[in-house]
């Protein structure tokens, strides 16, 4: 009897002792495997701190989760419409700008700037404040949205970039066979509706749920999901979907590791980005629970190195946020290393802000439109 | 020799359905292989994909071991198998001592009174996990009133608790009342104090008991994904909710893959060992 | 002995009475309150306003999902999960304990993972469909068979457990004695065997019956987001916080838990024998 609580003992000490450790440590909420562990390791090392990551798979998890107190995050990189919600309720730190001096030295990319622009007018309407947003967050990744389609279907494509998104929505008009899924975030449902009926995505009305609910039963979906939507394209499971263009790329880095080049993967499946289309930053914000703000700040700073940034995106499809970062991958175009060459190509073909493109940045509806949004695409799903 | 003829079933007028009754045994028995190749089908599917030289998730193209040795680089996987590990154990060892304490004291009420508070233990094993995992959330929220660092590894222990102690205790239960009560009052009749008799000798008398519950509280922490997703905190994940996140984004790293079909093989072994010695023991007894 | 160790009884009763009650309590609370992160104590009151759920189509249809495919899944897990476990109890297997290991095993893998490897290969083109050049499943990916499949599956070996259990307390000689008396197999079956085992039906039935109910994973990934049940809408509530309609939505399914635990009791005055 003795032996069993001296050996339970020394497990549960030893356990709590694996679990504790001595280091200081910084509290991240990010999305999941959005980055690159090499850069976590080297930030560890250098400023002698243990990084714990946390994960979450959507912009509502993270809010509910800081907001509930459960956990004392340092850092969380949210979307930017849910910057503009953690702010006005009072969720954030303040950025302190001398431990940043990386930030300073670089220059945003311009959808990048008007995305901080179109926070502070939206929040001027909501509230009358008036916020520069660049104050609060860093920018982490930026982003675009499309149509992600099979390309092995004739005609698709050229439909694709004569109608846009009549395509996708009029099951009737266009290929009536053809699998379109959905993604399954209320308030992206909503936008691409008001896309595709050329309205504002951001103007929230009854009337205009009715017609969002309208142009969403035409369509008849046949998947409503986020990754899995994807992942059934690339397998030829599924033939259009709505998509972030990063999570592409991701696809796209995937198949050029394995040793394809970007052409022979755009054969099988592409994407097509309209003219008029979602534009969002991931920004790395500061919430009001932080016990580390210094290393909360030392980590913004390194990720803001355009070297590490750059080294970052070699992970994740997503756009870097900075001119200089984004000259980097391009430095790569003739480079003789396969993966550097197709990276920096891909990079330079779908983030290409030549093309005339309308870039819209999604504001948050309050709780009572959300949750009306939200149960529409319900009763649309359910049969 | 005389030579004798048997009767056969047909001379009393019955149906000779001897083969047929053979041949059906034998479909029954090849039905069954199936239901259980049902079950394992998901499984078996997971060692495919471990094994896939290619990160595509619906092609094969070749066999590759790379996902099994590059399973200890991944960080995050390596961060979540270890938070699984910690909580389960912690939660199974303080599970079956306080279950096997419980469930002691249980049993020594008088019957009313032991049905009620068993069928309250019930709850837990029986209730939705989204409700569990729910309602547990809101009470915690209560007490951050007060402990305002209440949630992490102490809130997911506790949630685990709520519902691996009944196990425990169910598990317990029949074995107790197998138990020759004479046993107990021979070792107090010898003059053994009260705990050191329980210790001693009923401890040992429900061991069995014990051990399933053990095996079944770990088989159910280590896989709850619903409740540990309500109730974690500090960057405490588990792999389920990892794996439930990491699926909203990007790919599963096929590393994933590799550990469950590793997990499920290690298991086998186990438990195939456990039976090994168990007959090698019975046989010394004989 | 009885009475030293019944103070060991004590802290359990304690734990289970604010475990079990609290928890409920404070959803109640949240179902037919306003309060939410939002309020101040002063501006709560109790409203009935979140009832208006209820006539939402949406979750009419789930609770129907819920409960068709919560039925069938619990009729077939029964129907195959007694017949395996008969088979298993009336073979010549020594050591029948390897054989419900092999039954438990699955469980032990990650749930999702195991789920969306099924979903993968229910659709047109899968990872066995390369290897073995045809489709086993044909393409029902996103349609009720999947989902059907996939709960059957999931919850199967619980069925099992229990009906085996059940079964491996009747006593043989019950049997021979019945067979003895001229019965056939098969009276011997339902006249004996199936009576005797019916606890086991029962707690197996329930342990399929509550999960199929008011899980939300299978359901979303085998059916490709289409097919909605009640713990969908009730995960979707939590996403969006809108806690007071989750937890109204909890408390209906709770009267369904309740009803269930009280069919228990009718069965097995003890209430001990779950396993």
């Amino acid at each position: 009897m003795k032996k069993v609580v001296l050996f339970v003992l020394a497990l549960s000490l030893s356990l709590t002792f694996i679990a504790c450790n001595s280091k200081p440590r910084l509290r991240i909420l990010n999305w999941g495997e959005y980055i690159n562990d090499d850069v976590v390791a080297q930030f560890e090392e250098l400023y002698d701190v243990k990084v714990v990551m946390s994960v979450a798979d959507s912009n509502e998890l993270f809010y509910s989760k800081i907001k509930s107190k459960t956990t004392a995050y340092d850092i969380v990189i949210p979307s930017d419409y849910m910057i503009e919600k953690m702010y006005d309720e009072g969720m954030l730190i303040k950025l302190d700008y001398s431990l940043l001096p990386n930030v300073t030295e670089v220059t945003y990319i311009d959808p990048v700037e008007q995305i901080f622009d179109s926070m502070t007018q939206t929040t001027i309407t909501r509230t009358g404040e008036t916020v520069d947003f660049r104050e609060w967050g860093v920018p982490y990744f930026y982003g675009t949205s499309g149509l992600i389609y099979n390309n092995r279907i004739e005609g698709l494509e050229e439909a694709l970039n004569e109608f846009g998104w009549a395509v996708y929505f009029e099951s009737d008009n266009h290929f009536p066979n053809l699998r379109r899924g959905m993604y399954s975030e209320a308030e992206v449902a909503y936008a691409v509706t008001m896309f595709y009926l050329d309205n504002n995505p951001n103007v929230f009305s009854n009337d205009l749920l009715n017609q969002s609910k309208s142009v969403l039963q035409d369509a008849s979906f046949i998947e409503w999901g986020n990754d899995s939507l994807k992942r059934n394209i690339e397998a030829n499971n599924l033939d259009i979907a709505f998509t972030w263009t990063g999570d592409y790329l991701d696809r796209l880095y995937i198949q050029i590791e394995e040793g394809k080049e970007i052409d022979e993967v755009r054969a099988l499946f592409d994407i097509y980005i309209p003219d008029t289309t979602m534009v969002f930053i991931d920004a790395m914000v500061i919430p009001y629970t932080a016990k580390n703000i210094e290393a909360a700040h030392q980590f913004i700073n390194y990720l803001s190195d355009p070297e590490i940034a750059a080294q970052n995106a070699e992970v994740v499809g997503y756009a870097v946020a900075t001119v200089e970062a984004f000259d980097i991958i391009l430095s790569y175009l003739d480079s003789d290393d396969h993966w550097l060459r197709n990276w920096a190509l891909a990079n330079s073909l779908y983030y290409n802000l030549e093309i005339e493109r309308t870039y819209y940045p999604l504001t948050a509806f309050n709780a009572q439109d959300i949750d009306k949004i939200n149960s529409m695409i319900q009763d649309v799903i359910a049969k | 020799m005389i030579e004798r003829e048997v009767a056969t079933l047909k001379d009393y007028g019955f149906r000779d359905y001897s083969k047929l009754v053979k041949a059906f045994n034998v479909v029954k028995r090849i039905f069954v292989v199936l239901i259980i190749l049902g079950l394992y089908l998901s499984i078996i599917i997971i060692a495919i994909k471990s094994f896939n030289n290619s990160r595509n998730l619906s092609s094969f193209s070749g066999l590759t071991l790379s996902w099994y040795l590059e399973m200890f680089n991944e960080t995050e996987l390596m961060n979540a198998v270890r938070n699984t590990l910690i909580v389960s154990t912690i939660a199974t060892v303080v599970a079956t001592i306080l279950g096997t304490i419980f469930a002691i004291g249980l049993y020594t009420l008088a019957k009313k009174n032991r049905v009620f508070w068993m069928l309250l233990n019930n709850v837990p094993i029986l209730n939705a996990d989204i409700v569990t995992g729910f309602s547990l959330m809101l009470m915690f929220r209560m007490f951050m009133v007060f402990f305002p660092n209440i949630f992490g590894l102490f809130t997911l222990v506790m949630a685990h608790l709520f519902f691996c102690i009944p196990y425990v205790v169910l598990s317990v239960m029949p074995k107790l009342k197998e138990t020759d009560p004479n046993l107990m009052d021979a070792a107090l009749d010898l003059g053994v104090k009260p705990y050191k008799a329980l210790v001693k000798v009923l401890i040992p008398a429900i061991k069995a008991g014990i051990f399933a519950g053990m095996l079944l509280a770990l088989t159910m922490s280590i896989d709850d994904f619903v409740i540990s997703y309500f109730n974690t905190g500090a960057g405490f994940d588990n792999l389920s909710i990892w794996i439930y996140a990491v699926m909203g984004r990007r790919d599963l790293t096929p590393s994933v893959y590799a550990f469950s079909t590793l997990l499920t093989l290690f298991t086998l072994a186990g438990l195939l060992v456990y039976q090994f010695l168990e007959r090698n023991k019975k046989g010394e007894k004989v | 002995m009885n009475k030293e160790f019944k103070v060991l009884a004590l802290p359990y009763k304690i734990w289970l009475g604010i475990f079990v009650f609290v928890p409920i309590i404070a959803m109640a609370l949240i179902g037919i309150s306003n309060l939410n992160s939002t309020v101040t104590i002063a501006d709560l009151r109790i409203t009935l306003s979140h009832f208006s759920i209820l006539y939402q189509r949406s979750v009419l249809i789930a609770f129907r999902n819920s409960l068709t495919f919560a039925f069938a899944t619990t009729l077939i897990c029964f129907v195959l999960g007694y017949f395996v476990s008969y088979e298993i109890k009336r073979s010549r297997v020594k050591n029948k304990f390897v054989i419900l290991t092999i039954v438990i095993l699955p469980m032990w893998s990650n749930l999702i993972l195991r789920i969306e490897s099924l979903g993968n290969i229910m659709s047109e083109n899968n990872i066995l469909k390369s290897i073995i050049g045809f489709n086993l499943f044909g393409n029902i990916s996103g349609t009720w068979m999947a989902v059907l499949f996939g709960l059957v599956f999931t919850y199967l070996p619980f069925m099992i457990l229990s009906i085996y259990t059940a079964l491996e307390k009747i006593d043989p000689a019950l049997e021979e004695a019945a067979l003895d008396l001229g019965l056939t197999p098969m009276m011997k079956f339902w006249k004996v065997v199936f009576p005797l085992s019916f606890k086991g039906v029962v707690t197996g039935s329930i342990m399929v019956f509550l999960p199929a109910l008011t899980g939300f994973a299978v359901p979303k990934i085998l059916s490709r987001g289409q097919i909605i049940l009640i713990g969908n809408i009730i995960e979707n509530k939590f996403i969006y916080t809108n806690y007071n309609h989750g937890a109204l939505l909890s408390m209906i399914i709770l009267i369904f838990i309740f009803g269930s635990i009280l069919l228990i009791t009718k069965f097995d005055k003890e209430g001990e024998t779950l396993l």
